[in-house]
């Protein structure tokens, strides 16, 4: 309850409905997503008090799922992979002239899915940051390395461009100085790079920048026809056919929030495959659009990242990029998320739990009677868009460390990030990787200093060796499945 | 413009993984191991980073080499537009450049124009008349404008002006 009376004051709701507007935009406004647009926002880190800040950062985080949604039903563009199931089947259903039933079940899905994992989040947390406190150096590195296996190997269509990604992002955390021996690596004798390379810089240049770069480049002759938008209302049988998807869906999301088994794409697909699966006539999935095919996937996704909160919070551990993020927005104030902060700063956690509630409550406002006012937003031309963008990118680079030189860089990122697109390179592997990279080279050394030397330490201890066989199955189950299921066919 | 080859550019791509992953390696060896206690030092990861990244570049050489990276989407077909990209990094870095000498209003106003302009002329719709060069400079700083303000003024955070004043 302290929780909502610190949420609840006239400031921090404010800055809580500002963060889910600007989120619902972010997620509707093609080109531009929640991790880079709080990345663009992290230097209010320095003038804002913790507590409002993550509040705000937070309701841009989930306020773009909300709004993602709208973008996917509409003109059948994902912003991002969690939309992906959305726009395949509410696309159809736009289509043939439901696209207001289409919106009114994500968005009451996702408020559903959202409030459920809120309640999850609560009960858990604490419950997972009591355990945490038993977990050692040994079990964080090997959590971490579970992270890194999940967003690089599993995720994506390449393994080798993954890992590729995932190096590439662990290079650029290795810049500045150890954080053990505070010996300087890759510095160049750079003082400025002594700092390392903001986290600000990297993200904003591979997303902002590096979109509009891409589309300049290859997706200027691309034209998108936009679906008509019907009344936002739902009929009885929509309310039927959408309630038991949203639950299924929730039931779905929910435990791959919780896990650093990254990304929403898996509990997505797997929602939108259950509900094909159990509909009693499943000739609507990819024809006219069935609706359970958006109920379902929405809540996942929104299930997913409200209870991505989990290992976040008590772990310190992202498992998206804005997560990632969030953890640097976090390392700005010099907190550290893990099992002490809800002892440390109880108050903070407590109140962005409470924001949850808050937030998902005012989203469902925002896009259920307010959808045709974000829908606006897709009006604004194309040039106008990116190079608008490019005017907040710059505000976020240069208002983190005053220097142009970064504004250079970011150009050069800009350019990296499109070669990244262009030949099929995830881009989350890099900013985890940039992020927890460090912070797994402190626990791994820890770790080795606890076995004195011995790396026998990791399998000596029992949570330790259980993560190591996690890991393994992670990396050989999805191979050996799909060597089965092409046999199969085969056969 | 005549296309190049996919996989020469997949292998120039590779070849510049393998490259990272050797200049990494070339630093790696001036960091002290200094390993004490645990037997892993400051040196342990970027060694594990070059080498992984140097097999990662041998792989996909490899992979470019015998019919091109694997799991790709289908990107054939596009050209890309070289004269829009050329408008957009003109702006991206006359930004960088002046942003300490105009200040930051004019600087990211000559950044959006400039993006404009290339942006349109990948639609095709290349315009480059007085008046839409007006009306997009107008545009330009009345998103820059109120950045400014909200950052300097509310937030108190430092962004380069022409002027002391905080407002220009």
């Amino acid at each position: 309850m302290q929780g909502f009376a610190t949420a609840a004051t006239p400031v921090n709701l404010l800055w809580c409905f500002v963060g889910c507007a600007l989120g619902t935009a972010v997620g509707v406004l093609p080109g531009i997503g929640p991790a880079v647009a709080v990345a663009m926002l992290l230097p209010i880190t320095v003038k804002v008090e913790a507590t409002a800040s993550m509040i705000f950062f937070a309701g841009i985080y989930y306020g773009a799922m909300y709004g993602g949604s709208t973008t996917s039903i509409l003109l059948n563009t994902p912003g991002e992979t969690a939309s992906m199931v959305t726009a395949m089947e509410g696309n159809k259903m736009a289509k043939s002239g439901r696209a207001g039933a289409a919106l009114a079940t994500a968005a009451i899905g996702s408020f559903v899915a959202g409030t459920i994992a809120t309640v999850i989040v609560t009960l858990f947390a604490p419950i997972v940051a009591d355990q945490a406190v038993k977990l050692g150096p040994p079990e964080y590195f090997m959590l971490m390395l579970l992270a890194f296996t999940t967003v690089s190997a599993v995720l994506g269509k390449s393994t080798i461009r993954g890992l590729t990604a995932l190096f590439v992002g662990l290079a650029a955390g290795l810049v500045g100085l150890d954080q053990i021996s505070a010996q300087a690596r890759y510095t160049g004798g750079v003082p400025e790079l002594l700092d390392g390379i903001e986290i600000v810089l990297v993200a904003v240049g591979l997303f902002a920048v590096a979109e509009a770069l891409y589309a300049v480049l290859y997706e200027g002759k691309q034209v998108e026809a936009q679906n008509k938008l019907s009344k936002v209302h739902m009929t009885g049988k929509d309310w039927r056919r959408s309630w038991p998807a949203w639950l299924r869906g929730t039931a779905i999301g929910v435990p791959f929030g919780c896990i650093p088994a990254g990304g929403t794409e898996i509990p997505t697909f797997l929602s939108y495959a259950t509900e094909k699966k159990l509909a009693k006539d499943n000739s609507e999935f990819g024809n006219q659009g069935a609706i359970e095919g958006v109920a379902g996937p929405e809540a996942a996704n929104n299930a997913t990242v409200t209870a991505a909160m989990i290992p976040l919070l008590t772990l310190g551990i992202p498992t998206s990029n804005t997560t990632a993020i969030l953890l640097g927005a976090f390392q700005n104030y010099g907190i550290q998320p893990g099992p002490q902060l809800f002892t440390t700063s109880s108050s903070l956690v407590w109140a962005l739990i409470a924001s949850l509630y808050i937030g998902n409550v005012m989203l469902l406002v925002l896009n259920l009677p307010l959808v045709g006012l974000w829908v606006k937003l897709l009006k604004i031309p194309k040039p106008y868009l990116y190079a608008g963008i490019l005017i907040f990118a710059t505000v976020g680079v240069y208002g983190m460390r005053q220097s142009a030189f970064d504004l250079f860089l970011l150009y050069a990122i800009g350019v990296l990030g499109v070669v990244m697109r262009r030949f099929d390179f995830p881009t989350a592997p890099v900013i985890v990787g940039m992020i927890l990279g460090p912070l797994a080279e402190a626990q791994l050394r820890n770790a080795m200093s606890i076995g004195e030397g011995s790396a026998m330490v990791f399998v000596q201890r029992p949570v330790s060796l259980i993560l190591i066989f996690v890991v393994v199955a992670v990396l050989v189950l999805p191979r050996l499945a799909r060597r089965w299921s092409a046999r199969t066919k085969m056969a | 413009m005549t296309q190049q080859n996919p996989s020469t550019l997949q292998t120039i791509v590779a070849g510049g993984v393998l490259l990272i992953g050797l200049g990494l390696a070339a630093g790696a060896v001036s960091i002290p191991s200094a390993a004490g206690y645990g037997g892993v030092g400051p040196n342990f990861l970027p060694w594990l980073v070059s080498i992984a990244l140097v097999v990662c570049g041998t792989f996909m050489v490899w992979e470019s080499r015998t019919g091109g990276f694997r799991a790709m989407d289908d990107s054939s077909g596009v050209l890309p537009c070289w004269s829009g990209f050329a408008w957009v990094s003109a702006g991206l870095l006359a930004n960088a450049a002046l942003i300490t000498t105009i200040g930051f209003i004019f600087s990211c106003t000559l950044c959006f124009v400039l993006a404009v302009q290339g942006l349109r002329g990948a639609e095709g719709k290349a315009d480059l008349r007085p008046v839409k060069l007006l009306k997009d400079t107008l545009i330009g700083m009345a998103i820059a404008a109120p950045v400014y303000w909200m950052f300097t003024k509310f937030l108190a955070i430092n962004l380069p002006g022409l002027t002391s004043t905080g407002w220009l």
